[in-house]
């Protein structure tokens, strides 16, 4: 079937981008509302839900205690992963994890672990013997656009929020888990031909590439990536790092503000 | 069952149970519809602690075209548990549990839904469970009722599902987590409220005849309060729609 829709709706795409304006009536760099609440699931032991313009997710971070890998015995573990289930969109299908669901987890990961916002090594227990691993589990409920940043922010803010059970783990006294920064994502997507900040669905649709930047408290960057079909200029680049900076000072300041 | 009668007190001095409710009361339940926007209708339903949001999306082309009916819609249920929804984290994918959860559930949601109105069309209804802590089931079917609502999919009935059960040698309604777990029977039920009539059963444990039949009529009576939110959460729902829509 020939994608009629999103041919179509690439033409008001750049119709609009040529003006200057956007389908949702946003400026290029603006973003639509976020809603963070934490603490806002029983069982998990830490975490949040972002409500970013009509897109929701869920992140829930659990703990483990398990035996260290022989290369670092003395230090715990971080994954996150992320689950685009069908529940997300029309568009998602039952079946084993996507490569774009992969693509998700895996750059939110790395934009988390790389800022070293967690302390591997005050994850260990016994050296050798005993570590805790942090699992962040993101479910995307409903995608109407950018549900990276969305993720992002959700796997931070269920992070910084998180209590580690050692109770349960007959390993001392419950302790709120030590974070020391907050890396928050801005992605970027090309529509009508130019760079936006925060693609909406429809947005989206048109097919073109997007960057997702990860940065950290000062303003370093931790994580790139590039998604789907589409070159850049290196002045592109620089142009949306310097709205990426100040944005992500913006939502870091959102998380940070929940532990209050 | 797990553990036994005897082992742990799940009933106290006083008659009332550990969390302080009387034998035939129910865990507090809120509900909301309409709360996804991706999907075609939704629900949030918190019972007790237990969190399902359920999302429905259709009536849509059935494909593979071998699941195809000629005179009726196919439902197709899916309902899944978060990884962090329970105390030890669970594995993502599905398991034998919820595909058996699955398979019931659409079977039951068949029996309301007019599926004669959509030869050759399929619904997906979609249940996640982001909080489990007993019972969850009866939440999802409670939650895809309200769900399929939203989506304006015409039905008999609502349905709602209720669970009673047995704890030392006392039925009790509204299982909660070690009443689950150390209890001696669980019977959940989707009941049509309208109508009185049931289209989901299971059970597990040890029940006498008298005892099944104190569980159903707990089961019954759950079902008319648990209806009443469901209108509720629809009639405010639809309250919503007409102020956006003037």
């Amino acid at each position: 079937m020939v994608e009629l829709v999103p041919k179509l709706l690439q033409q008001e795409l750049k119709r609009l981008a040529e003006n200057d304006q956007r389908i949702d009536g946003r400026s290029r760099w603006e973003s639509r509302d976020i809603k963070l609440e934490t603490n806002c699931l029983y069982n998990a032991e830490g975490s949040a839900k972002v409500t970013w313009g009509e897109t929701i997710i869920y992140a829930g971070v659990k703990f483990e205690v398990r035996t260290p890998w022989p290369d670092r015995p003395a230090q715990g573990s971080l994954m996150c992963g992320a689950e685009l289930r069908p529940v997300a969109g029309r568009k998602y299908e039952p079946g084993p994890p996507s490569p774009e669901s992969i693509e998700l987890g895996r750059v939110v990961d790395r934009g988390i672990r790389e800022s070293g916002c967690i302390d591997m090594d005050s994850l260990c227990i016994i050296p050798g013997e005993k570590v805790l691993g942090i699992m962040i589990d993101i479910h995307v409920l409903s995608d109407k656009g950018n549900i990276f940043d969305a993720c992002a922010l959700g796997a931070i803010a269920a992070l910084r929020t998180a209590i580690v059970p050692a109770e349960r783990f007959d390993v001392g006294e419950d302790y709120p888990l030590a974070v020391s920064m907050t890396p928050t994502m801005c992605s970027f997507t090309r529509v009508g031909g130019r760079y936006v900040l925060d693609a909406n669905d429809e947005e989206e649709l048109g097919g073109n590439e997007r960057i997702h930047i990860t940065l950290g408290d000062e303003g370093h960057l931790h994580s790139l990536q590039k998604g789907l079909k589409g070159t850049f200029t290196p002045a592109e680049f620089d142009e949306i790092l310097q709205v990426a900076q100040q944005r992500c000072a913006e939502l870091a300041e959102l998380v940070n503000s929940q532990e209050a | 069952m797990m553990g036994g009668y005897g082992d742990i007190k799940l009933l106290r001095e006083d008659g009332l149970r550990l969390d302080g409710r009387k034998v035939d009361e129910m865990r507090e339940v809120e509900i909301e519809a309409g709360i996804l926007p991706a999907a075609d209708g939704s629900a949030w339903v918190k019972h007790g602690l237990n969190v399902a949001v359920c999302a429905v999306y259709g009536p849509m082309e059935a494909h593979p075209r071998k699941i195809q009916r000629q005179d009726r819609c196919v439902i197709d249920v899916r309902y899944n548990m978060a990884p962090f929804s329970t105390s030890d984290r669970i594995r993502p994918g599905y398991n034998r549990r919820s595909r058996e959860i699955s398979k019931v559930t659409a079977e039951s949601l068949e029996s309301v839904v007019l599926v004669e109105r959509y030869p050759r069309s399929k619904i997906r209804v979609e249940i996640e469970i982001l909080a489990a802590e007993a019972g969850t089931r009866c939440v999802g079917i409670t939650a895809a009722a309200v769900a399929l609502a939203d989506a304006g999919i015409p039905m008999r009935d609502l349905i709602v599902g209720v669970a009673a059960g047995k704890i030392e040698d006392t039925v009790v309604l509204d299982l909660d987590k070690a009443e689950d777990n150390y209890g001696q029977a669980d019977l959940p039920m989707g009941i049509l409220p309208t109508t009185g009539e049931i289209a989901f059963l299971q059970m597990d444990g040890d029940l006498s005849i008298e005892e099944y039949n104190t569980c159903v009529e707990y089961n019954m009576k759950a079902a008319k309060e648990i209806h009443e939110l469901q209108k509720d959460a629809l009639k405010r729902r639809y309250e919503e729609k007409m102020r956006g829509e003037s």
